[in-house]
């Protein structure tokens, strides 16, 4: 068998990418133990010793922790709607025939093609009529009805080829409409749903550019912003710097280690169908 | 019955309509409309048809950074195409083999993409520092000190190490995507390959690789829009300005320069900005639809 | 799956909802002070204390942002007007982007009788263009010169340059010693204009050309110019050998760490000098003339101004902060706490480089682009840097970058036109 035969060298391959890959992610990791001069010295090596004074510097000065809950709130918030709504919407599209079924549908889609950037200031001013300045829900809101073209485009394409009966079957039985989506249909597009909520998760986390427009308060700041407050502060205070990328980069790592096989799972599914 | 099933349906759509109506629409049509408008410094002033246009395509130096940043749009796209699709789509085949170890490669080549642009556009900028960044100290200590160069300070240079970083960055996005595809394949249409006799770059080239055209599909209109709306990275690592030289600007960099101006040097241009915008949106829209109905095509050809 | 989604919306309603809107209450005014010098955050908060000390019923918050963000911050705020009531301003063409249309509140010396004593010269940058009338209170004076490193002068019986010949000595000593004799890179733009207003003004006369150019009596075509944008070239073999990727931190890391020894640059780099590495032993020279004998011109300009939001409900309480920003209690503090020039008359400066550094600025010109050309888009800075990068690269020639420069401005200055 020729597999065999080219192990090795595929192996050979393999690794070298996992390498590359890896390399530039240990070294911010290993960067954040060092002191600045360390890291402009000696920057692939071990550190001297294994400081964790720039990782304290982090938490406590630049309330990481602060940031950090907040991160998670908007975040949070923000994939719940993209996932209640684009569900709605997805099971809406794929299974109901009606007239502008298609029009809506590429509606939606149209969105994954426009950086929301652009209305920026249109944006701003909408908020402060809405009272929303500087408050989580102007990202949140925002996050959540850029997320939803791709929400709707997975979500519909999942609800589509669930089979035509199984709907019919129920209404025959007396079910509520809103029943059979949610105890049927919902449940049946799990790896969708969690495509949908990991593939939103890791733009909105890393966002800074809506939190740097309309959040002013320190105390309402997310992970990304309160960063770039280093790039000022500490100017080239490296070493903090680190770390604190460092932290800002652990929970995303973390939470795809932990949901990466639901995830490359969901993914091979959805990719399939197109 | 039909006025139930219309209410359900408008409680099923509307909430997402609504949302994505308010916060995404509305925002971009105002934002194109204010193209039509003359501006001084932020504020509005009265209405100027295409003047705006007629400045951007016109004056010095306006026009030559429009070509310029497009052309460079374009650069990337072709040599994100060419780069990183082309090894995502090797690795793909590889992993698709089952060696040992691929579910930990799977795992490992997708984590860049978890990292924020800011994360990664900053490391890179550190190692490619060409004072103390150790790509050039790697360089120099293996003997080809001669490739010790300002890699994103030089303009010859700088867009495509730019470039490069993002590919970095996004190989494990395309890779599963291919994986996925090449996974899908039914086995029999392998085996029965094989038994015929084919070698393996047939075996791909005849039944994988047109099987894929969905998955090819995806990927190429990503990439499309993702180098058309490229901003994070050249922001973060390069500046607003797009330096060295103008080299690194693209697109959004320019509208955002034009509509917010440059650190404390330049100034806004609202209405240039705007025009840009319009100009992008036009463009995206066209060879978004005609690329998608052409890829969707062949789709049907080849499946 | 939906009770899941119900209690999720609700948790998220409770915990965002804990966070006040606005703060509308009785108690003290609070007012927002907005800035982009986050590295001074701590220095504003102490001088503010004792502001607030002085006026009980006043707080007064200082809120920083990155200095690459500041101006889509404060853009989006005043557009939509929401404006903090305290606003760092620019000055110059940065300050009339947002008192053109109004935003600023016109202060005058019967409001702020403090003013009365200001420079005229510093003034100037706090006026807006079209009206003439002042806006804001200036921060600083910034003036640009040549840092150099003392231990390694001395270390090879070196002397502060006095021409340009023996700034060319000085230079090629170092380098034949191995020693990296500057600092400076190009891969940030601005950092090659400060490089031009150090080098070139001793070359195109100063004052009298900026007059001349900003009359529109000649351009930046004038082989007077463009030679001295020349002057710039010699200094090339004296960087790091791949300086055009060398940025502004990786500059600054050059000169602190001791590795390279001279600095062109601001004043403003003395605080940060002084706070990375306590050790450094530095100061300053001008940069030289052609000919030793003459006093060298060295480029200045008002760094920027403390101004009022046009719509700040505040206005009494904004007003007396303002006021005390134009004391000379504010400026000592200020000048010591973060060894600024500042603009406040009177004050002594106590740092000796500063005190160097303000000596030398009594032969000062306009930094030429900053001063004379931010009016409109496209700045003299915009096409000054960009020109700079490519004539620095070897790309361009300086009569290129002055006929290119000269070109960009004529969509706005109309002297130009036709040049």
């Amino acid at each position: 068998m020729s597999r065999s035969r080219w192990s090795p060298l595929i192996q050979a391959v393999l690794l070298v990418n996992a390498v590359l890959v890896l390399a530039p992610m240990v070294i911010m990791g290993l960067s954040a133990f060092k002191t600045t001069q360390e890291i402009f010295q000696n920057p692939i090596g071990l550190p001297a010793s294994w400081r964790l004074d720039n990782f304290s510097r982090v938490w406590v000065q630049a309330h990481f922790a602060q940031y950090f809950r907040n991160s998670v709130v908007v975040t949070v918030a923000s994939i719940i709607i993209i996932v209640a709504f684009g569900a709605m919407a997805g099971y809406a599209l794929g299974r109901f025939r009606f007239k502008g079924n298609d029009l809506l549908y590429l509606y939606f889609l149209s969105g994954l093609m426009l950086p929301i950037r652009l209305g920026i200031i249109p944006l701003f001013i909408l908020m402060r009529d809405l009272g929303l300045l500087n408050t989580h829900w102007a990202l949140i809101l925002i996050y959540a009805a850029s997320g939803l073209p791709s929400a709707v485009f997975i979500l519909t394409g999942f609800f589509r080829t669930l089979p035509s009966d199984l709907d019919s079957a129920a209404r025959i039985d007396g079910a509520g409409e809103w029943l059979i989506f949610r105890r049927i249909m919902l449940p049946l597009v799990r790896p969708a749903v969690v495509i949908v909520a990991i593939y939103n998760f890791i733009p909105v986390w890393n966002d800074f550019f809506f939190p740097l427009v309309f959040i002013q308060s320190d105390r309402l700041k997310t992970v990304p912003l309160g960063m770039t407050a280093f790039f000022g502060q500490y100017y080239t205070d490296w070493a903090t710097l680190f770390a604190g990328l460092t932290l800002a980069a652990l929970p995303v790592i973390a939470l795809y280690v932990l949901l990466s096989q639901h995830f490359i799972r969901g993914l091979t599914a959805g990719a399939v169908k197109g | 019955m039909r006025a139930r099933r219309r209410l359900w349906l408008l409680v099923f759509l509307g909430p997402a309509t609504l949302l994505f109506a308010v916060f995404i629409t509305y925002p971009i049509l105002s934002s194109l409309a204010f193209s039509l408008y003359g501006w001084e410094g932020i504020a509005r002033r009265g209405f100027v048809g295409l003047h705006n246009f007629a400045r951007l395509f016109s004056t010095f130096p306006y026009s030559e950074l429009l070509v310029n940043a497009f052309w460079h749009n374009v650069i990337v796209f072709a040599v994100t195409m060419l780069v990183q699709n082309v090894i995502a789509l090797g690795l793909a085949v590889l992993l698709a083999r089952s060696v040992w170890g691929t579910q930990f490669y799977r795992v490992v080549f997708f984590l860049p993409v978890t990292l924020s642009l800011v994360i990664v556009g900053f490391l890179w900028a550190l190692f490619l520092n060409p004072v103390f960044g150790i790509v050039n100290k790697l360089l120099t200590s293996a003997g080809l000190a001669v490739l010790a160069r300002p890699w994103l300070g030089d303009s010859q240079t700088a867009l495509l190490t730019l470039t490069l970083i993002n590919a970095w960055r996004w190989l494990g996005f395309p890779t599963i995507v291919f994986l996925a595809g090449i996974n899908a394949v039914p086995d029999d249409y392998l085996e029965a390959a094989r038994l015929d006799g084919a070698g393996e770059w047939e075996v791909f080239r005849r039944i994988i690789f047109p099987l894929l055209a969905p998955a090819i599909t995806i990927i190429v209109l990503l990439t499309f829009i993702g180098s058309f709306n490229w901003f994070e990275l050249p922001y973060v690592v390069q500046g607003v300005s797009g330096g060295p030289n103008r080299s690194t600007d693209v697109l959004s960099l320019m509208f955002y320069r034009m509509a917010f101006g440059e650190v404390d040097t330049g100034l806004q241009d609202i209405g240039i900005g705007s025009a840009i915008a319009v100009l992008m949106f036009i463009l995206m829209v066209t060879v978004s639809a005609v690329g998608a109905v052409f890829l969707r095509r062949r789709e049907v050809e080849l499946a | 799956m939906i009770r899941r989604v119900l209690v999720g919306l609700v948790t998220v309603l409770l915990v965002t909802s804990f966070y006040p809107q606005t703060a509308s209450s009785q108690g003290p005014v609070q007012l927002t002070f907005w800035s982009w010098r986050v590295e001074d955050k701590e220095a504003y908060d102490r001088i503010i204390r004792v502001f607030e000390q002085r006026n009980p019923g006043i707080k007064v918050e200082f809120v920083p942002f990155r200095a690459t963000e500041y101006n889509t911050i404060l853009s989006t705020a005043l557009t939509a007007g929401k404006g903090p009531d305290i606003i760092h301003l620019r000055a110059y063409g940065g300050l009339e982007t947002f008192t053109a249309p109004g935003y600023i509140a016109p202060l005058s010396f019967e409001s702020v009788p403090e003013l009365r004593t200001f420079s005229r010269q510093i003034l100037e940058g706090a006026k807006g263009k079209k009206d003439g009338k002042l806006y804001g209170v200036p921060f600083a004076s910034q003036t640009l010169v040549i840092f150099y490193n003392k231990k390694i002068f001395a270390q090879h019986n070196l002397k502060p340059p006095k021409s340009w010949d023996e700034f060319m000595t000085v230079l090629k000593t170092l380098k034949d010693k191995g020693v990296l004799p500057l600092a400076n890179g190009g891969k940030e733009g601005w950092t090659l204009e400060v490089m031009s207003g150090v080098i070139a003004p001793n070359f195109y006369g100063g004052t009298s050309f900026f007059d001349a150019v900003t009359r529109g009596q000649t351009s930046f075509k004038d082989p007077v110019y463009t030679s001295a944008l020349r002057r710039m070239l010699e200094l090339r073999p004296y960087m790091h050998q791949n300086f055009m990727g060398v940025d502004y931190a990786t500059m600054q890391q050059l000169f602190i760490s001791e590795q390279a020894a001279m600095f062109v640059g601001g004043a403003f780099e003395i605080g940060f000098f002084r706070a990375q590495n306590k050790n450094l032993d530095f100061d300053v020279f001008a940069a030289p003339p052609l000919k030793a004998g003459q006093t060298p011109w060295v480029s200045s300009y008002a760094d920027g101004n403390y101004g009022i939001y046009a719509k700040t409900p505040h206005m009494d309480a904004a007003l007396k902060f303002i006021r005390f920003t134009a004391t000379r209690e504010f400026g000592q503090m200020f000048a010591d706490m973060l060894a600024q020039a500042s603009a406040v008359p009177g004050v002594q400066f106590k740092d000796p480089v500063l005190k160097h550094v303000m000596e030398l600025a009594r032969k000062s010109t306009p930094y030429v682009m900053l001063v004379g050309f931010r009016w409109q888009a496209p700045t003299g800075s915009t096409l000054l840097q960009s020109g700079l990068q490519a004539m620095m690269a070897g790309e361009k020639t300086p009569e290129q970058v002055g006929e290119e420069v000269t070109r960009g401005l004529s969509a706005w200055f109309e002297s130009f036109r036709g040049r």
